[in-house]
């Protein structure tokens, strides 16, 4: 058992080299590029995440964390219900699932029988098609466990979702590896709104919903094309 | 500004228009209806949306009851010159009603600053087919401060939850968002039995009993030859004698 582990979880959350399966996911670069977006405006897409996306998840991983040490017993099933409808698009929910998949592993092996893990079972939304757990509930509901600060785990999951675009980027449109870096450090400011917006969210009905029309398009010609690096 | 509000209610065989009431900005309208529905047309009564208005539109369909609403025009909201203006739908269906609503463009001016909002509960059984053009600018413009709220819930789950903050231009024009479209036009079957979907690339099914077709683009003709599509797959009302007036 791992819990309480304090500041050391935020690194090891947002560490690329977390071996969760989030080498499969390229956050939208690779349907963007397929749609001619061009290194110029891998900035532009990484604002456009962070006002959207982003706040989406990071408050959704904020209500999984308070959920997994407030209530007895843990329910995490209207916080899964509420962010599956503010994904529309379906490829984007399955993404989602999968990449929880890869995180509710990890949470297994460092918090064997937590019951906020455990409870994780309570996210399965029974469709038809069932819904395994999202990613930011299970973020959300390890990064309680380990002792995580709200804020320090809502900018994991921002950071989390930038790196992955910046880092997609070394593959789909190679250029200086150091542009990566500077790219996701010139959001600090937008990353911060972020942080302050999705630990402000007091329930589930309340989760931001701002939706990306772009992004959720290439995620459903994504999901089409047979040749491709990235999940989505 | 008083709301629109429409009460349809199904007795036996015949559909009963329980409450129609005038408000402010659209009237509804009794149509030659076939059986099986009730048909209203919302005629549009006042110019709008000028600064400071607040159109509302209540429409409630009771058990197994089908409404039909048409609109004969679309609707702008003009240059508010520093105020704004609102524009709100409350959909109720109860267990097994239908109601299907083309609407038509709402154009966001240069200088508007409007919040729209469309909120629907679907009750167990129930469903609605809902079309929308959003259009950011008249001819020429790039169109005013748009924020656009859906929610829409079946058998008390959210079903798709939904907020376009398309308000600063420089933050809807980036890529992944809008990317510099104007037009943004949304066919959605909300609820129970959707009829066989349409072969379009852009289909998606809803996190729950719904599937949502999404076109996004510079000009509306390509955008709306495939919502006609998505439109004529999933209509289920009983049909009108002239299709062509459908929207």
């Amino acid at each position: 058992m791992t819990a309480g582990i304090g500041p050391l979880a935020a690194l090891l959350l947002a560490d690329g080299r977390l071996p969760v399966g989030a080498y499969v996911y390229s956050a939208g670069l690779e349907p963007a590029v397929a749609a001619g977006l061009t290194r110029e405006e891998i900035p532009a897409l990484l604002r456009a995440r962070v006002r959207t996306v982003c706040v989406t998840e990071a408050a959704a991983a904020v209500l999984a964390a308070r959920e997994a040490v407030a209530r007895d017993p843990v329910d995490y099933g209207p916080l899964q219900r509420a962010l599956a409808a503010r994904t529309p698009v379906a490829p984007l929910r399955e993404v989602g699932a999968a990449l929880g998949r890869g995180v509710h592993r990890l949470a297994l092996r460092l918090a064997p029988g937590h019951p906020a893990i455990a409870a994780l079972d309570t996210a399965v939304l029974p469709g038809p098609p069932v819904l395994r757990p999202l990613r930011p509930v299970v973020t959300g509901a390890l990064g309680a466990v380990l002792g995580l600060a709200e804020a320090e785990l809502a900018r994991t999951v921002v950071y989390d979702d930038l790196q992955a675009v910046a880092s997609a980027a070394l593959k789909l449109l190679p250029g200086d590896p150091l542009d990566s870096v500077a790219w996701v450090a010139q959001t600090a400011s937008s990353v911060e709104e972020a942080v302050v917006e999705a630990v402000a969210t007091s329930k589930p009905s309340d989760l931001p919903a701002r939706s990306a029309p772009l992004i959720e398009q290439w995620a459903l010609e994504h999901a089409r094309t047979e040749r491709r690096l990235f999940l989505a | 500004m008083e709301p629109t509000v429409v009460t349809v209610e199904r007795e036996g065989e015949r559909h009963v228009a329980r409450e129609l009431a005038s408000g402010t900005f659209l009237a509804p309208r009794p149509l030659a209806s076939p059986p099986g529905v009730l048909r209203l047309a919302l005629v549009g009564i006042r110019a709008g949306l000028l600064t400071g208005d607040a159109l509302d539109l209540r429409v409630t369909v009771g058990p197994g009851a089908r409404l039909e609403l048409v609109e004969p025009a679309g609707l702008v909201a003009y240059d508010h010159r520093g105020g704004g203006a609102t524009w709100s739908a409350d959909v109720t269906l109860g267990e097994g009603a239908r109601l299907c609503w083309g609407a038509r463009p709402f154009v966001v001016s240069s200088g508007a600053r409007v919040h729209r909002s469309m909120a629907a509960e679907l009750a167990h059984g129930a469903a609605m087919l809902w079309r929308e053009l959003l259009v950011l600018g008249r001819c020429g413009e790039r169109g005013g401060a748009l924020h656009s709220v859906t929610r829409a819930s079946y058998d008390g789950d959210e079903l798709l939850v939904e907020d376009l903050a398309f308000s600063a231009p420089e933050e809807r024009d980036l890529p992944g968002i809008l990317g510099g479209a104007r037009f943004l036009g949304s066919v959605t079957h909300f609820g129970a039995g959707r009829p066989e979907d349409p072969a379009d690339p852009y289909l998606t099914a809803l996190a729950g009993p719904g599937a949502l077709v999404r076109h996004l683009g510079p000009s509306a003709p390509p955008l709306e030859s495939a919502l006609d599509t998505a439109w004529d797959a999933w209509h289920e009302c009983p049909q009108d004698p002239q299709p062509s007036e459908r929207p």
